[in-house]
């Protein structure tokens, strides 16, 4: 009788850990690169939460700890709250952007043309996002010079008088970022709403013709409603890309002029090796990482609702 | 038997190569020279100088000079910096407040040097907390070049050589139209905006003024606000090129290099990327016309030694053979600079270009000025007096108004 409980008991011991060796086996793969992640993600992130606690790091050799204090003085420094109103103007201006010339253009070329056609338009009009932002920032600026391109052609057709410094007035700079910033972004949404076009059936544009659809009532009530999960996402997306975006802004404008276009990631550099005051960089660096954190919790969401 | 020897014979080698590499001290030189029109010029310094010190190995790092100065901190921080750095005036300060440099003094009072203290251009050996940080590998002024050309096209013979002749010259120029201008005004915030230091701080010391008092900030004082307004003077009478807030130092060269610019005032050894790039130009170098006083700035290429370097010794050195009369000699030719060991200066004067002699007139007989060693953080500094500047061609504010807030945002900056 004894014998028969403890040979019971050693089947479940060894169905358990069947079942433990079972379950693990897919952690064990995943192991390897949570390992290399968190270590890439982690340490970072935790260095520069630590360092906006601090004086200043890096620089100094036995920096104190000053709990809040940056923290305190970035929320008080109007500089502060002038490059967030920025970086808010230059995220939303360029999503707007991006999903009003994605969208258009993701239209156009979903048509119904000559195929080779189709694949040539579909290729230049991609080429914007292949192109690196040092690339894009020099073009631009050439295009934008007081004798550039763009003066040219609009003195010639008598819209000015005298050249624009695009990059230069204060009350332009921040309209060509917005600019610069659509050319260069609308690819990824033209890209992701086209293969969202695709997957629409064709049933449904015909049935609203049946009932009496024009091109814009079809794009109203079929072409949106069919695309809103696949907009969502993507508006999502990049509304977090372009909220951290550096290097356009810091390589066309600098921030300037003045701090007429300093968003939340050119203060950040600014503060670290221009000013070398690498705990307040981290402060305002913890500050993005809030916002964008927000926003990634809200595409985690949408993504989550959609399965 | 046979494989006893071969192995010996192998031990042997690898023994004897151990010692060798383990004798052989590698120090480390970070530097942007190397990028600067010198194609293997610099490679070849380090193999001349390792076969005359075979126990020393001499590493040359090469960064474009924006990312030099934020590679010495953040190396400097974590401990892995180079031993022998290639610096810039303008750092001095912001490198001191953190220990980054080894003070040279104990170094430069060797008896073995190949070169005598007195020699050498005096600007940047000048002591900070009593003592030397650096030591200068080449000096140039700071000059106008001027398309000569355009000069005459506007109706002048010879280049302008006080401010209202610059300002009448500039003015012709500009209006000979078709996207001529007189002069460029680089004052973009762009990084490193260095605008006001290449072309407002020439300005003011040919006018005698001074932006530091030792080491205070002197900004508003009424020399500098006098420069402004000749600044200002330019914009408002036609003569300075559009778009000067989104006009960066490189675009300003590449402008008066392709010809749409009549003046430019600039580093003297411009003149190399003007010569090479267009040959063809009607080209002349002249001092920075003066308002009463005839004064430069001078500026050139430093080497220090990193406060942390574990080979201290052997990268003084390095420098010390980077200041030979004959070493000096070749780098002031390949950089088309003068000589930061001026005992070289007859070398590099034979074969010298007119230009080269312009430079060499204007470093004997004018005062030469160097104040940035001692302004408040560099780069932040720049940008102050960028923006304020901008906002004044803007004509948001005064010169007076500008200087005040210079003045009063750099005080900030080192309180």
């Amino acid at each position: 009788m004894r014998s028969a409980i403890i040979a019971d008991l050693k089947k479940d011991m060894q169905k358990i850990l069947n079942n433990i060796s079972n379950e693990s086996v897919p952690y064990l793969f995943l192991l390897p690169c949570l390992l290399i992640l968190g270590s890439l993600l982690s340490v970072p992130l935790y260095k520069v939460v630590e360092y906006s606690l601090y004086d200043n790091v890096i620089v100094q050799k036995n920096p104190s700890f000053v709990g809040l204090q940056n923290y305190k003085e970035i929320l008080s420094d109007t500089a502060f709250w002038k490059a967030t109103l920025n970086t808010i103007i230059f995220t939303v201006g360029s999503v707007i952007g991006h999903l009003i010339i994605g969208t258009s253009l993701a239209l156009l070329v979903n048509t119904d043309i000559n195929p080779k056609a189709r694949t040539l338009f579909r290729s230049l009009l991609i080429l914007p996002w292949i192109f690196t932002a040092v690339v894009v920032a020099v073009n631009w600026q050439l295009l934008l010079n007081p004798f550039g391109i763009i003066n040219y052609g609009l003195d010639k057709l008598g819209i000015i008088s005298e050249p624009l410094d695009w990059l230069g007035d204060p009350s332009l700079a921040m309209w060509s970022l917005l600019l610069i910033s659509t050319w260069r972004g609308y690819p990824f949404i033209m890209v992701s709403f086209l293969s969202g076009l695709q997957s629409i059936p064709k049933e449904l544009y015909e049935a609203a013709e049946i009932d009496g659809a024009g091109f814009f009532g079809k794009f109203w009530h079929v072409t949106i409603p069919q695309l809103k999960p696949v907009i969502y996402g993507v508006a999502l997306l990049d509304l977090i890309w372009t909220f951290q975006l550096f290097p356009l802004v810091w390589l066309t404008t600098g921030g300037g002029p003045g701090r007429t276009t300093e968003v939340l990631s050119t203060m950040t550099f600014r503060y670290a090796f221009v000013n070398f005051e690498f705990s307040q960089a981290s402060t305002v660096a913890v500050s993005i990482l809030i916002i964008s954190a927000a926003f990634t919790i809200f595409y985690l969401r949408n993504e989550k609702s959609k399965i | 038997m046979f494989f006893k020897k071969i192995f010996t014979l192998i031990f042997a080698f690898s023994f004897a190569w151990t010692i060798n590499a383990s004798a052989k001290t590698e120090i480390e030189w970070l530097q942007w020279f190397a990028a600067e029109n010198t194609r293997d010029f610099y490679e070849g310094l380090v193999d001349e100088f390792e076969a005359a010190n075979p126990n020393i190995s001499v590493k040359l790092v090469t960064q474009p000079f924006g990312k030099v100065r934020e590679s010495i901190v953040t190396d400097s921080a974590v401990g892995v910096g180079s031993d022998v750095l290639g610096l810039n005036m303008p750092w001095t300060t912001g490198f001191l407040k953190s220990d980054i440099l080894e003070p040279l003094d104990k170094y430069m009072s060797k008896g073995s040097n190949s070169f005598k203290t007195e020699n050498l251009v005096q600007a940047p050996i000048g002591k900070i907390n009593g003592k030397t940080w650096m030591v200068p590998l080449n000096a140039f002024p700071f000059v106008m070049h001027v398309n000569m050309d355009l000069v005459k096209k506007a109706g002048f013979s010879k280049p302008p050589s006080s401010w209202s002749e610059l300002k009448e010259q500039a003015v012709a120029i500009s209006n000979l139209g078709d996207g001529i201008s007189g002069i460029g005004m680089p004052l973009s915030s762009q990084p490193p905006s260095n605008g006001p230091i290449l072309t407002f701080l020439p300005l003011l010391y040919s006018n005698g003024g001074r932006i530091m008092n030792g080491t205070s900030p002197n900004f508003d004082n009424a020399k500098v606000v006098e420069t402004l307004n000749f600044i200002n003077d330019l914009k408002k009478s036609g003569a300075m090129a559009p778009g000067f807030a989104s006009r960066t130092g490189g675009v300003d060269l590449e402008e008066f290099i392709a010809g749409r610019s009549g003046f430019l005032i600039s580093p003297g050894v411009h003149a190399s990327a003007v010569a090479t790039r267009n040959p063809d130009l009607n080209y002349d170098l002249v001092r920075v016309p003066t308002n009463g006083v005839n004064a430069y700035r001078v500026h050139g290429w430093e080497l220090g030694i990193a406060s942390k370097s574990k080979h201290k010794e052997e990268a003084w050195k390095f420098i010390d053979f980077l200041l030979s009369k004959e070493v000096n000699a070749k780098v002031a030719k390949a950089s088309r600079a003068l000589p930061g060991n001026l005992d070289s200066l007859d070398l590099v004067s034979g074969g010298a270009t007119p230009v080269m002699k312009t430079q060499m007139n204007i470093l004997s007989g004018d005062e030469p000025v160097e104040e940035l060693r001692q302004a408040p953080s560099a780069v932040a500094s720049w940008s102050i007096m960028t923006e304020e500047m901008q906002s004044m061609l803007r004509g948001d504010q005064s010169a007076k108004e500008a200087a005040t807030k210079v003045q009063s945002r750099w005080l900030d900056l080192i309180s």
